[in-house]
């Protein structure tokens, strides 16, 4: 059997702070530097806030999947939510020359993990990222 | 997380503390407002330096406050940033329109 961490929560958002504990830990201990599990664990989060947000219109009692694997050079997070999903097309980051609340989340998403998969299945979204260890996430400061 | 005000001569500081995710950002986006539409303070100073994590649903609410603050003719102010909140301004490209500063002191005496 593949080593994996799985994590079930339901779709509310004051379980998110024990979420980041969780995948903070897990970056650590696949051998990420400090740096590195913030960002991983920034980027799962905002994953995480869209699924509560746009997936499950805020509804807090509807089931979250996270599984946390160590991969190759890395380490690889599959989220899995059972709302609505959207066309992978349709996501698209927001012109940050615009300067507006909103809309960041999936611009840092992907400014931070090295690869993104989304699949909006019949009745199930999975989400797949992944991070090498020591690919560096630029600011542009 | 915990959130404060208290006057400083004309400025308002808002003291937070803990971490500001899409659980509590409404909260903080609440009292920003509030301070800066309702008693139209000349000058809010949100203090930072007690927020360990930041999201994009918090950052949201200081662009909120920011905006505000133009329209209300007020000062939008930040110091005390985390190397993570520091981070998260810098990764969306929000930084260069706050105007941030290391120490409350600092906030106060800015022209």
């Amino acid at each position: 059997m593949e080593d994996a961490v799985n994590l079930n929560f339901p779709s509310d958002p004051r379980y998110l702070g024990v979420i980041r504990g969780s995948i903070e830990r897990f970056a650590a201990l696949v051998g990420f530097d400090e740096e590195e599990c913030r960002w991983i664990t920034l980027a799962v989060h905002e994953a995480l806030t869209n699924v509560i947000r746009h997936a499950y219109h805020n509804q807090h009692d509807k089931p979250v999947e996270v599984s946390l694997r160590e991969r190759d050079r890395g380490m690889e997070v599959l989220l899995v939510d059972h709302g609505t999903g959207v066309k992978p097309e349709q996501m698209t980051g927001r012109d940050l020359n615009d300067v507006r609340p909103g809309g960041l989340g999936l611009h840092m998403i992907r400014e931070i993990m090295d690869e993104t998969h989304y699949s909006p299945l019949e009745g199930r979204n999975e989400l797949r990222m992944y991070k090498i260890k020591g690919s560096k996430t630029s600011t542009g400061e | 997380m915990h959130i404060a005000t208290r006057q400083q001569g004309t400025s308002i500081v808002v003291d937070v503390q803990g971490d500001i995710d899409l659980y509590n950002s409404p909260e903080v986006r609440k009292i920003i407002l509030e301070e800066l539409k309702e008693k139209k303070v000349p000058r809010l100073i949100v203090n930072l330096s007690g927020v360990r994590y930041i999201d994009s649903s918090g950052v949201a609410s200081l662009v909120e406050g920011l905006k505000v603050s133009r329209t209300m003719s007020s000062r939008f102010m930040l110091y005390g940033l985390s190397p993570a909140a520091r981070e998260v301004l810098e990764l969306s490209r929000l930084i260069r329109v706050f105007e941030v500063f290391a120490t409350e002191q600092e906030a106060l005496q800015a022209q």
